[in-house]
């Protein structure tokens, strides 16, 4: 799932600089899972910034209310009646979520509250790893599911570089080099083969937006 | 002599008000449904789960909304508990399921989750 972490408290306070009412807009997916933009994270940020708007002398009226899936304009449904007693909305979904949002409601202005920082796995309670970056050409077919562009510091497809040292990365001796798992794992499964084709490096320049339609929707959406 | 549910700790009104935006849909929905069970296979949720009834879509919809329709939003916190288990934990709202009559059954949960919500109840991801 999507995982983010919540933004400095001064990167909000800034935001909402010059705004009276405030929604704080909760989501009730990924960002609830990771424990930073659920319903209960939406209660403790108001009570936090009224602590810090307090201790200033500034007075704003504070709301907060949690949807089901800002990504989802059928969950925005229920905002359009408290909308218009508002100044701004402080989003805290992801970035897919706070644009729709900003898309749904065009005339009020939409602060993110939290930074999205990747496709991650559930570690431990409050605890994500980064495991994909939707770079939208899954490999993991060929290194036994470990993701070189995810785990490699420098998303190689072929090998490791010269800087693997003593099994780890050479940007820190905490990570393990990804390319040195991949052969292990690779081995393990008698599949070594699979990493003596090259492969063509990852087009990463000119992207647009990607949208996707599944294969048995492709009629009711072709023009 | 009557037995009457305490409903403290909950804003009825409050869960009134929600559940009258939506009481047309809600009221024929709940009509509507036939019990026909046509919607259990579109839930992944219930074919992985040995077809377990307490993961149809229809069971998922019919007691939670159901009974707050039914008790026309004077429930108390321990329904609402009950109800929160039913639609975090039994439905992840991937809106896949299909009603042969046109029930907007994610809708509906979605519905209880709100009044859920409105009420303070709601998952707790962290818990063990």
């Amino acid at each position: 799932m999507v995982k983010a972490e919540r933004k400095p408290i001064e990167e909000i306070k800034d935001a909402i600089n010059g705004y009276e009412k405030v929604l704080v807009t909760g989501c009730g997916g990924c960002v609830s899972v990771c424990l930073v933009g659920g319903q209960r994270e939406v209660n403790e940020l108001n009570a936090q910034l009224n602590i810090y708007l307090k201790n200033e002398n500034i007075e704003k009226q504070l709301d907060g209310y949690t949807v089901e899936r800002q990504c989802n304009d059928q969950f925005l449904e229920e905002l359009e009646p408290k909308i218009d007693n508002y100044d701004c909305l402080l989003s805290m979904a992801c970035g897919a979520g706070v644009q729709n949002l900003a898309k749904r409601f065009p005339k009020i202005p939409v602060f993110p509250v939290v930074n999205t920082v990747s496709i991650g796995i559930d570690k431990d309670i409050g605890m994500y790893e980064e495991r994909c970056r939707a770079c939208g050409h899954c490999v993991l077919g060929y290194t036994g599911g470990i993701c070189p562009v995810t785990r490699c510091s420098k998303g190689l497809f072929n090998g490791p570089c010269g800087g693997t040292n003593n099994e780890c990365c050479e940007v820190s001796q905490e990570i393990p080099c990804a390319w040195l798992d991949i052969f292990n794992r690779l081995k393990a499964q008698d599949r070594l083969d699979d990493i003596k084709k090259i492969y063509v490096p990852m087009e990463w320049h000119n992207q647009t937006p990607r949208t996707i339609i599944q294969e048995p929707y492709e009629k009711r959406y072709s023009v | 002599m009557f037995w009457k549910q305490s409903t403290t700790g909950v804003n009825t009104k409050e869960v009134k008000a929600i559940l009258d935006e939506k009481k047309a849909k809600m009221k024929l929905s709940l009509k509507a449904c036939a019990h026909c069970t046509l919607c259990a296979e579109s839930c992944f949720l219930f074919m992985g789960r040995n077809k377990d009834p307490k993961y149809m879509p229809s069971y998922k919809f019919l007691n939670s909304v159901g009974v707050l329709y039914k008790k026309k939003g004077k429930v108390d916190r321990l329904d609402l508990g009950e109800m929160r288990d039913l639609i975090w934990e039994r439905c992840v709202l991937c809106t896949r399921c299909y009603c042969p009559v046109g029930i907007d059954i994610p809708d509906m949960i979605a519905l209880a989750r709100r009044v859920c919500r409105s009420q303070g109840v709601y998952p707790q991801y962290e818990r063990d």
